[in-house]
């Protein structure tokens, strides 16, 4: 995404980071948090969470304490930027508090455009001209998207026949067949040169959006592209989505009309989405549903590896000759197991050991760019409490909860969570669908902010060298 | 306890961890008491094998129907707690200049008092006289001593609504508003809306038309002592001179613009006022090296810089003037600015 071959990105990086720089030297710092996640990693409800509980600190309520450690108690105020001009929705933190705190609660929908919101941290400086110097601010920008989107990342770099060579690929492989069956009988049966006949066409991406919707939403698979053809946005399905991978070698109408497709589906998305949000950013947390990854199997679990590793490819680290000249580039990124009220307190580090080895790959290519990287096991809204279960007549470690579904009372027993990517004979006890929990009793004004599991200790290791 | 601690059962005795083979693996959900009537949830895909028993499970156990959302008592648990005071340490100056107040006043006082009862000693004239001297003297003292710390309060007051706006306190801070208005005349009609503010918000909106005319007004009297400043300086003949203008215009500035906010500050309120004023002026004195800078660097010329160079500090005098009548109704707002 940067180089040579692009000045004018180029001057906007030198422009970016003259700016960052001149902001910190007067202590007015802007951060940009990329909050990266696959499909239903719980981005939104971490969003909220995060700025629910930072509004209320900055109130003076206690919801952060690692954090207000990291700040030294310098922490004086936390306020959202008033809204300006800007062309994009605001993520509305209010409604989706009042949904989690309704009755009966509600999780927040699937994410289905972009929304921002900015929040402004007011500190007490910590050197000697404090008294004199007044307050410093640290603003931090965050964006809320469907996680889907995220996974065209990867699709930046590569040409029509080489993303089909590597989605066929990957959607041939075992895990994949029972919801591709279908698509892949299609494109196997066209016949080399075929014309680019409408019709055809639209059958063939119906059986392609079909397919993968299947894939996502029955096998657990997330890395499945293009992105929007899961979640088109609020504009819809439009022409320039209606393209699927043909195998190696197809040529002809179709396959010219594909890969022309294809070709400005990736430069509308390089336009409109990941140069504008992830081209630059200072801090980044990667958001993991590592549970649901393991309860889906061992290819969803493989899946998902592979997404994040890809996605980490794609995405600029910093660390290079350039990024050192115009001043960007990423200082720190923390992988995160979201949901860890899922599971015991017991059972928690061994959720982030597992993680450290699911994102091994993002993690090493972070590392060898500079970056200081971090684990974490977090719950961004705690949902249960730690009880005792049980099974087969022996007591085991079991979290309580109230069912969405049904409001009632559950125990739940995750199994055991491996520390270590587990061995094929783990997954012989099936798949399991973690059922939602209702949140708990919440201020619906969020006055006092969200319960959470660990929020604190993320937010310090992200943004606490900053405050 | 802090607010990520856990409140679970973390360190509960009496279970194992599941081992080996005889271990449940897998999630699941049991139904404990009765179990043909609460299904499993239903797999993802009928293609999937079922969980095999042992795998991990999902214990609905109450009999009764529809259970109370789980309480953490989050509120409380995040209740915000008083730092601690920094206790006051006296320094070996801060020793010294308690010593020398105690002496001073101390002895004076004894001396007052000894010289008084010398005084009835000579006749009840002379004694009822020298006690009234002493009684008037001491009375002005104390009132201007009492008129000085009323004056830091009143800017203490300022910071108190600031802190409540903060917090988002609604009390506090119609409290605090309720107490400026009363002292502010622009913002004297406002106080039934005040009382009846359903906000934090609600109530900042309130008072933004009254601060907005304050400001205005603040805004009004820089310009007056910019004008001033910009002449003295043009015709004053020393630098030493102008900087003395420029102070003590500064210094009456600063007392003006308090004075349209409610706030009498006396000698002490004022340094804290100027203290508090300066803060946010040095923030802007590297503006200022700045603009001198780029001044000089346009007027290279030697002509044009004897000629521009008078009216030039002249205006740099002037333009700090005003940006000092800013700075200082900021400072002495209730509601925080921005």
């Amino acid at each position: 995404m940067s180089g040579l071959a692009d000045p004018f990105g180029l001057l906007r990086d030198a422009a970016y980071g003259a700016e960052r720089l001149g902001r910190s030297l007067i202590g007015q710092d802007r951060i940009r948090l990329a909050v990266t996640g696959l499909t239903r990693a719980g981005k939104t409800v971490f969003l909220t969470s995060l700025l629910a509980n930072l509004l209320a600190a900055g109130r003076g309520q206690r919801t952060l304490p690692a954090l207000e450690r990291a700040a030294g108690g310098r922490l004086r105020a936390v306020r959202p930027v008033p809204a300006g001009i800007e062309g994009l929705p605001r993520f509305d933190v209010a409604a989706h508090l009042a949904a989690l705190a309704a009755d009966p609660p509600a999780w927040p929908a699937r994410t289905e455009d972009l929304s921002t919101l900015e929040l402004t941290l007011e500190l007490d400086r910590q050197s000697m001209l404090a008294g004199l110097l007044g307050t410093r601010s640290v603003t931090l920008e965050l964006l809320d998207y469907p996680g889907e989107w995220l996974l065209d990342l990867p699709m930046l770099n590569q040409d029509f026949p080489g993303w089909s060579a590597a989605t066929l690929a990957r959607l041939r492989r075992p895990g994949h067949a029972a919801a591709m069956g279908a698509f892949l009988g299609f494109v196997d049966s066209l016949p080399p040169g075929v014309a680019a006949e409408d019709s055809l066409v639209q059958r063939g991406f119906a059986l392609y959006r079909d397919a993968l919707r299947g894939c996502r939403d029955r096998l657990g698979f997330r890395f499945l592209q293009p992105g929007r053809v899961l979640n088109p946005g609020p504009r819809g399905e439009t022409p320039l989505l209606w393209f699927f991978p043909l195998p190696p070698g197809a040529r002809g109408g179709l396959a010219g009309l594909m890969a022309e497709r294809h070709r400005a589906y990736v430069e509308a998305q390089r336009r409109e989405f990941f140069e504008p949000y992830f081209r630059r950013f200072e801090r980044q947390a990667v958001l993991v549903d590592v549970l649901g990854a393991l309860h889906a199997g061992q290819a969803a679990f493989d899946d998902t590896a592979e997404a994040l590793a890809a996605i980490a490819e794609a995405l600029r680290y910093g660390g290079g000759w350039l990024d050192w000249l115009t001043g960007v580039g990423v200082d720190r990124v923390a992988f995160v197991a979201t949901k860890a009220d899922h599971v015991p307190a017991r059972q928690r580090d061994a959720l982030s050991s597992l993680l450290g080895h699911l994102v091994a790959a993002p993690q090493r290519r972070a590392t060898g760019a500079g970056v200081t990287t971090s684990v974490h096991a977090l719950a961004a809204v705690r949902c249960t409490e730690d009880d005792v279960a049980t099974l087969d007549g022996r007591p085991v470690a079991a979290v309580r909860g109230v069912l969405l579904s049904s409001g009632r009372s559950a125990k739940v027993y995750p199994g055991e969570i491996p520390l270590r990517p587990p061995e094929p004979g783990f997954w012989d006890h099936g798949f399991f669908e973690m059922p939602e929990f209702q949140p708990p009793r919440l201020d619906r004004e969020g006055g006092a902010g969200v319960p959470h599991l660990g929020l604190d200790a993320l937010l310090a290791a992200l943004i606490g060298d900053v405050l | 306890m802090t607010a990520s601690d856990d409140r679970g059962g973390d360190g509960r005795e009496g279970f194992d961890r599941p081992r080996g083979n005889q271990a449940p693996r897998g999630p699941r959900v049991i139904p404990e008491d009765e179990p043909a009537a609460v299904p499993p949830r239903p797999m993802p895909q009928a293609e999937r094998q079922a969980a095999p028993p042992g795998g991990p499970r999902v214990i609905l156990d109450e009999k009764a129907g529809p259970a109370p959302r789980l309480d953490f008592q989050w509120e409380q648990a995040v209740v915000p707690v008083a730092a601690p005071r920094p206790s006051v340490r006296w320094s070996g100056i801060g020793r010294a200049i308690g010593g020398l107040t105690l002496l001073g006043g101390g002895l004076a006082a004894l001396d007052a008092a000894n010289f008084v009862v010398d005084q009835f000693g000579r006749g009840a004239v002379q004694g009822w006289a020298t006690l009234g001297v002493v009684a008037g003297g001491v009375a002005l003292l104390g009132s201007g001593l009492w008129r000085e710390v009323r004056g830091l309060a009143s800017i203490r007051a300022v910071d108190r609504a600031r802190a409540a706006f903060a917090r988002g306190d609604l009390a506090a801070a119609k409290a605090e508003t309720l107490r400026w208005a009363a002292s502010v005349q622009e913002a004297a009609p406002l106080q039934p809306a005040i009382r009846g503010a359903a906000s934090i918000a609600e109530l900042g909106a309130l008072l933004q038309p009254a601060l907005a005319q304050l400001e205005a007004r603040a805004a009004t009297l820089g310009r007056n002592a910019a004008v001033q400043s910009f002449a003295v300086t043009a015709i004053s003949p020393s630098p030493g001179l102008d900087a003395l203008v420029f102070a003590w215009r500064g210094v009456r500035l600063v007392r003006q613009v308090a004075a349209l906010h409610g706030l009498r500050p006396g000698l002490a309120g004022t340094l804290a006022l100027l203290r508090r004023t300066l803060q946010d002026a040095a923030m802007v004195a590297a503006t200022d090296v700045a603009v001198d800078a780029a001044a000089r660097a346009l007027l290279s010329n030697r002509l044009l810089e004897q000629f521009a160079g008078e009216a030039a500090a002249g205006a740099v005098a002037a333009r700090r003037m005003l940006r000092l009548a800013r700075v200082a109704a900021e400072a002495c707002r209730v509601l925080p600015p921005g």
